[in-house]
């Protein structure tokens, strides 16, 4: 219809011409005119009237340009990294061969240059899995637990391939240690994936992961030798006070938003 | 490609209602003129545009409900008829019921006879509540005289969410953390019932309507004044009142009317706020019937205005409600909420006003008219009432048989009695 066209073309007059704008005011005439038959079909026959009523149902046609243009933006973006990451294992798998064969032979330490595969893969695999994580984690929150899993395994491949780097390469007898580090920061992450994607009740994450996670700092701390094992058990029911602390906390931060009127009295009158 | 429309909160409630009325609302307004039908389809069709949960389907997903939108003629909407008998076409027309899985959820008839028209509406209680309904009314008539008058398309009709959050909006937000915590079970717990016969399948829908004249209802707001009652309270003292007479409850029986409250009271601009429904209910209970009915009214008076002095009437529950909903899957929670709530027995509806300068069409107000709520299964009950042009019209909607039809009568003359003994001194 001519109104929807001119509709289209006077209100978005301000924007730069280009094939975005171009595919934006085809898909909005065709949705237009689609709507137009569809309530013609319903009994609608007067023209002013169906043209009035579907421009309505557009009433910020650049702010509407804005979020496509945006969306179009992010879409093409997620085509590229979809194709780094086709592409790019095959292409790493290459560079890591090369890189690998050119330092072997050059150092001639084969027993060192393994090194070279196993973390640039880890190194691969933490990229694939952030990916998901950043594409999960936009969707709805049904599907956050995926997100948060595949972050552990990402914080799990970045410990391994740290503990091999250190293993091999310094040869340090407590390397072990990095694993109990690793089981923390995959607590660590999620706790800020919950408070950062606002998840309800996420307090309750945070005291099962200080209590889970205690034992393992226990372990990496007197693994090290920072602390000695006995009075370094301390640390587990430390954290059990600072559960109780926290719960202390909410508790009284709750208890300002608890309403108790008269009409409370009502209720339980009746 | 399907629309989709998220099932909210309150479209979920009135589903579950399913047990206890036919979650229909219903109103009849009578013209002295005949209205264009024409403008009237083009004014329907826009509007039902505009809320497209009036043509949706309403499907009954065990994990999560959601409306979908279907395609709809408006001679399936609207049905134009010339009857020979203007009450029983009404009366047919009005105590229909739309099953929520129908395609559309609100149906229109104008009844033409000698020159006159009557326009009766029926909708899915789902879809909205008698506040918003009677907004969709005045907006439909405003928007249909623009129409005729000057030409202007009828499409001003209130668009947004239907989400029952907008009732928080506008609180501080230590206010909302309040609000949102208020986790109470506020069913009813009063086992008076309204003496009706026992249910069969015989029963059919009826709605049984009683006028207050305008002359009674200045009477009822004088004396009101006098003794610091609204008409509300009036009207619910006599209601007490009465079914103490009619149901034969001992004198010292502590009883319980609740009634419905619009939650809009808290929504300081609705203007951005899709059809829907805002309605809870206040439990208004007399601890006896009292030595006569002013302290049967004062009894209400003093339960009424604890409610109104609570800055979150109404908002009991549906924190919890939202709990239920959203922790299981909607065939398990609506199980574990059937546990856990009660319907009242003996409800009241004070629906208000329908201005009739709001209601007029190309010039010609109506000259009578009303709106009332769902049809009620038995043993539960609902009073409703409307005013308009100063008379009040209250009216109980019962799906029951005749006994049935003769004791709502019975209970509308002790209604009368009781007012007139409230205007008496």
């Amino acid at each position: 219809m001519e109104s929807f066209i001119d509709y289209i073309e006077n209100t978005l007059q301000g924007e730069r011409d280009d094939a975005t704008l171009y595919h934006f005011k085809r898909q909005l005439l065709d949705k237009m005119t689609e709507r137009a038959n569809e309530i013609t079909h319903s009994g609608l026959h007067d023209e002013k009237v169906l043209s009035d009523l579907i421009i309505s149902e557009y009433p910020d046609l650049p702010g509407a340009y804005q979020k496509y243009r945006v969306a179009a933006k992010r879409e093409r973006r997620e085509k590229l990294v979809n194709k780094i990451m086709i592409f790019g294992t095959l292409a790493l798998a290459f560079l890591l061969l090369v890189i690998y064969l050119t330092v072997s032979f050059l150092t001639d330490a084969w027993d060192k240059t393994w090194l070279i595969f196993a973390v640039g893969f880890l190194g691969w695999a933490i990229f694939l899995l952030s990916v998901g994580v950043h594409r999960i984690s936009r969707l709805r929150r049904l599907f956050h637990p995926i997100a948060r899993v595949l972050q552990a395994l990402a914080v799990m491949c970045g410990a391994s391939a740290i503990f091999l780097l250190v293993l091999v390469l310094a040869d340090w007898t407590k390397a072990w240690v990095l694993f109990p580090a690793g089981v923390i920061g995959i607590y660590l992450a999620d706790a800020i994936f919950a408070y950062k994607t606002g998840q309800k009740l996420r307090i309750i994450n945070y005291l099962v992961y200080i209590l889970a996670a205690s034992p393992m700092v226990y372990v990496f701390v007197c693994g090290l030798g920072l602390l000695p094992w006995d009075p370094g058990w301390l640390i587990i029911p430390l954290a059990v006070l600072v559960d109780v602390v926290l719960i202390v906390i909410k508790m009284v931060q709750n208890s300002k938003y608890k309403y108790r009127p008269e009409v409370d009295a009502a209720w339980n009158e009746n | 490609m399907e629309r989709k429309l998220n099932a909210e909160l309150w479209d979920k409630m009135h589903y579950l209602f399913r047990d206890f009325n036919d979650r229909m609302v219903h109103v009849e307004l009578h013209y002295d003129f005949e209205i264009d039908v024409e403008a009237l389809k083009t004014v329907l069709i826009c509007f039902f545009e505009k809320a497209p949960v009036l043509h949706s389907s309403f499907k009954d997903n065990h994990v999560s409900p959601y409306w979908i939108v279907k395609p709809y003629r408006i001679d399936d909407v609207l049905t134009v008829s010339h009857p020979d008998d203007l009450d029983e076409a009404i009366n047919t027309f009005l105590t229909q019921y739309i099953p929520p899985d129908s395609d559309l959820q609100m149906k229109v008839a104008l009844f033409l006879k000698d020159g006159k028209s009557t326009l009766c509406i029926v909708e899915n209680h789902m879809c909205m509540d008698g506040g918003d309904f009677k907004y969709f009314l005045k907006a439909f008539c405003k928007n249909y005289n623009d129409y005729v008058e000057k030409g202007i398309s009828p499409i001003d009709l209130r668009e947004g969410t239907r989400s029952y959050e907008a009732v928080y909006h506008d609180f501080s937000p230590t206010e909302q953390r309040m609000a949102r915590n208020l986790y109470k079970n506020v069913c009813a717990k009063d086992d008076h019932k309204f003496p009706l016969t026992p249910d069969s399948i015989r029963d059919r829908s009826f709605i049984a309507r009683r006028k207050i004249d305008a002359d009674k209802f200045a009477k009822i707001k004088a004396a009101g004044k006098k003794h610091g009652a609204t008409i509300n309270d009036m009207l619910v003292a006599a209601y007490f009142y009465s079914l103490y007479e009619l149901a034969g409850y001992p004198e010292s029986d502590s009883v319980t009317i609740s009634c419905a409250i619009d939650l809009r009271r808290h929504i300081k601009d609705v203007s951005d706020e899709g059809l829907t429904n805002h309605t809870a209910f206040m439990q208004c209970n007399i601890p006896e019937r009292g030595q006569d009915i002013f302290q049967t009214l004062q009894y209400v008076v003093h339960s009424v205005n604890k409610f109104k002095h609570d800055k979150f009437m109404g908002l009991y529950g549906l924190p919890l409600l939202k709990l239920g909903y959203n922790i299981l899957p909607h065939a398990a929670s609506e199980e574990i909420i059937k546990i856990g709530y009660s319907n009242p027995l003996l409800a009241m509806s004070n629906i208000g006003i329908l201005e009739v300068d709001k209601l007029s069409l190309d010039g010609h107000e109506p000259v009578d008219g009303f709106m009332t709520g769902a049809v009620k299964y038995k043993p539960y009950v609902l009073l409703s009432a409307t005013t308009m042009r100063k008379v009040i019209t209250l009216s109980m909607c019962v799906r029951g048989n005749e006994e049935d039809e003769k004791t709502v009568e019975r209970f509308f003359d002790l209604m009368e009695k009781s007012l007139d003994l409230l205007i008496a001194e």
